[in-house]
């Protein structure tokens, strides 16, 4: 029972990784960077759920007004950087989002102040099930990030932009000849990507706290689950984050809580040698 | 592309200024004393950090209002540790290089204390910080005995905890620590100081910073049934803690030291989750009149109570103790300082509580600064000895019942 209560911590926590991946998955495939500007977007999307949190009082316009900030943010930045920037070396984008990411960071500090901001959330009494305490938060975390996850496949399965934006992820310049206007599918995946980024921001601050730093601090297991799960695979994303952390919580037992942050890197350095594309990428194919 | 005449002319202009501002950076001017002021503005210490430096700077007004130290004016450059040691290092570096301090007063926090004594070694110029980790007592930290330290140790800290879990009547503690120098000092100081009582620790968890989530530490430390647990920890990671432990329902006491058991915290978790936390922090020299001083500058400054921040009465104390000390040897060589900075600060020679009568006495004998942060007695490891309040959250409030001394 006390492993089967670490694996179901773990599985909560590996939500939160799980989106950030999926954020980083999804423009990794379409603009084919890996967008430091993830974590500290999560920032954002925090700060933004918390100001509509005070302003409302609803967690549904909290988590609205987290996935709209974050995703006009990005699209702002894809307008005025990244695009300048396309058809440049995967370098110079990289180094680009992380500039991105300290301007955000170092704007949210000066608006909000470095202390820490907490989502005032009644605290309740776990319900308990054959002996496992499972939280009504983490619970309310897993049907927002269900439907967030829901909502993103739908988007990329089921309509029009979405089969565009595979078909830019697959072969870019076989869907521009077919008619696809890269334009288009742009502006689509920096609002979804912000849209998934600002939700793991408000689900990492309602479950700890909000400071400018701490979106920063999650892009290392983010991009871990996105590089496990096989890059530009939005599934793989998802699943590696719930592997994550799940194997992280469940091997405190055996290496302490001091070397569980390693476990996460022991895991990828033995999938990729195995398997480098990751767990569900395919040899240079994206999807 | 053709330059015109305007922009040769810019160009060479900003080439000039850029060439000759590192001699107009690097000259310290004459009839100058630079100290940097090197202070946790933002991170885990910014609740404290910028209360701190307006500390520093206003102690540095009063110095130069009472003609100064050695006859030199007191001269403050502040920086930022972000309270994280790479930043801190790199703030370091660009004082002792670029702006050529002489003193570096203010780290917050052991880790950065501990990345940056290296530095003020190297340069052989004087750091005085408020952490608590026992390795900044002696070498290689404090190899040269340069480095002073306004704040108790978490030796000292483990000890009260242990004092306090006697007096409290506890039987099974249990220990979860932030892993940092820091974290670790205070529950091994109180594992030590608890096992040297004929006792016995039920856990100990050492936890990581920056997590989602501590809800397997606990568990852990939980699973043990303790009666109490004494945490190493800082605001962030309490909070979260406290949350989470809160939500599972197994009732304990807790024992906190008092830069995470703060009303920051109480306002971040409510009044009911920490109801009955005791908070332990070294107190202030509240009687004195150089507290009275100091905490009267320090409303001004920020509009708070001049106990709710015991760092700035340290480095308010720093200041002090530095610049009497300037003043007693008559030089400003660091050699000289440093041999004078424990004579001025410690017993034997006339009680003194602010800058102006401290250097009026000097000109008749010895003086004995007595700090607003403690009395400012420094050991032979440069570690002074404050007093701790043990502080119990009740409706939401710090209330003050004991005082432990050590």
């Amino acid at each position: 029972m006390f492993y089967a209560q670490l694996f179901v911590n773990g599985l909560f926590q590996g939500l939160v990784i799980g989106l950030a991946a999926l954020s980083i998955t999804l423009v990794f495939g379409i603009a084919r960077f890996p967008n430091a500007a993830t974590g500290d977007s999560m920032t954002l999307g925090a700060y933004a759920a918390l100001a509509a949190h005070k302003a409302s009082g609803s967690f549904i316009v909290a988590g609205l007004g987290a996935a709209s900030a974050t995703g006009i943010v990005l699209l702002l930045a894809y307008w005025s950087v990244f695009r300048k920037l396309a058809g440049r070396s995967v370098v110079a984008l990289l180094v680009a989002s992380i500039g991105i990411a300290f301007l955000l960071r170092a704007v949210l500090g000066v608006a909000f102040g470095h202390g820490q901001q907490v989502f005032q959330i009644p605290l309740a009494r776990p319900y308990i099930f054959g002996g496992l305490r499972i939280l009504p938060l983490d619970l309310q975390m897993a049907l927002v990030a269900l439907v967030t996850l829901i909502a993103v496949f739908g988007l990329l399965y089921l309509t029009a932009i979405g089969r565009q934006m595979r078909a830019v992820a697959d072969n870019r310049d076989l869907a521009r000849v077919s008619g696809i206007r890269p334009g288009r599918v742009m502006v689509a995946l920096w609002l979804l990507a912000g849209a998934v980024a600002g939700i793991a921001g408000m689900m990492l601050g309602m479950k700890t706290i909000v400071t400018p730093e701490f979106g920063w601090e999650m892009l290392l297991p983010a991009f871990t689950a996105a590089i496990l799960g096989g890059i530009g695979s939005p599934v793989g994303a998802v699943v590696a984050g719930l592997i994550l952390g799940a194997m992280q919580e469940f091997s405190t037992p055996f290496v302490g809580f001091t070397y569980k942050i390693a476990i996460a890197f022991l895991i990828m350095l033995a999938v990729l040698l195995v398997r480098p594309r990751g767990l569900f990428g395919r040899v240079e194919g994206v999807r | 592309m053709t330059t015109n005449r305007r922009q040769f002319i810019g160009t060479l202009g900003a080439a000039s200024a850029l060439i000759a501002a590192p001699s107009v950076l690097r000259a310290q001017p004459q009839g100058v004393f630079r100290i940097g002021a090197l202070c946790p503005v933002t991170g885990a210490g910014a609740p404290y950090g910028s209360g701190m430096q307006k500390m520093i700077t206003a102690a540095a007004e009063i110095v130069n209002a009472a003609g100064g130290a050695a006859g030199r004016k007191i001269e403050v450059v502040s920086e930022d540790t972000q309270t994280s040691p790479q930043a801190g290092v790199l703030a370091a570096k660009k004082l002792i290089d670029v702006n050529k301090v002489q003193a570096i007063l203010g780290t917050w926090s052991s880790g950065v204390s501990l990345a940056v004594v290296p530095l003020t070694n190297d340069a052989n110029i004087i750091l005085m910080n408020t952490s608590g980790a026992p390795a900044l007592s002696v070498p290689p930290a404090n190899a040269k005995g340069l480095s002073y330290r306004f704040q108790a140790t978490n030796d000292r800290f483990g000890r009260a905890f242990a004092e306090i879990c006697a007096k409290e009547g506890f039987k099974r503690p249990a220990t979860m620590a932030f892993n940092n120098a820091s974290g670790i000092g205070n529950t091994e100081g109180f594992r030590k100081a608890w096992e040297a009582k004929g006792n016995k620790v039920v856990a100990n968890v050492v936890y990581e910073p920056n997590q989602p989530s501590y809800r397997s530490e606990l568990q852990k430390v939980l699973a043990a049934n303790p009666d109490v647990i004494v945490t190493g920890s800082y605001l962030s990671d309490t909070t979260i803690i406290m949350r989470e432990w809160f939500q599972s329902g197994q009732p304990v006491k807790w024992i906190i030291p008092g830069w995470a058991a703060n009303p920051d915290l109480v306002k971040a978790t409510g009044p009911e989750v920490v109801e009955g936390v005791i908070s332990v922090d070294s107190i202030s020299n509240e009687t004195a009149p150089s507290f009275k001083a100091y905490a009267e500058v320090y409303e001004k400054a920020t509009g708070q109570s001049g106990q709710s921040n015991i760092f700035s009465a340290m480095t308010w104390d720093m200041v002090h103790a530095l610049a009497l000390a300037i003043e007693a040897a008559g030089s400003t060589e660091t050699a000289a300082i440093n041999a004078k900075i424990r004579e001025v600060s410690n017993p034997e020679g006339t009680k003194v509580y602010s800058y102006a009568e401290g250097k009026e006495a000097l000109k008749k004998g010895k003086i004995n600064f007595e700090g607003a942060s403690s009395v400012l007695d420094f050991d032979q490891y440069g570690d002074v000895s404050p007093s701790f309040g043990v502080f119990f959250i009740e409706g939401g409030k710090l209330n003050r019942r004991y005082v432990v001394n050590i």
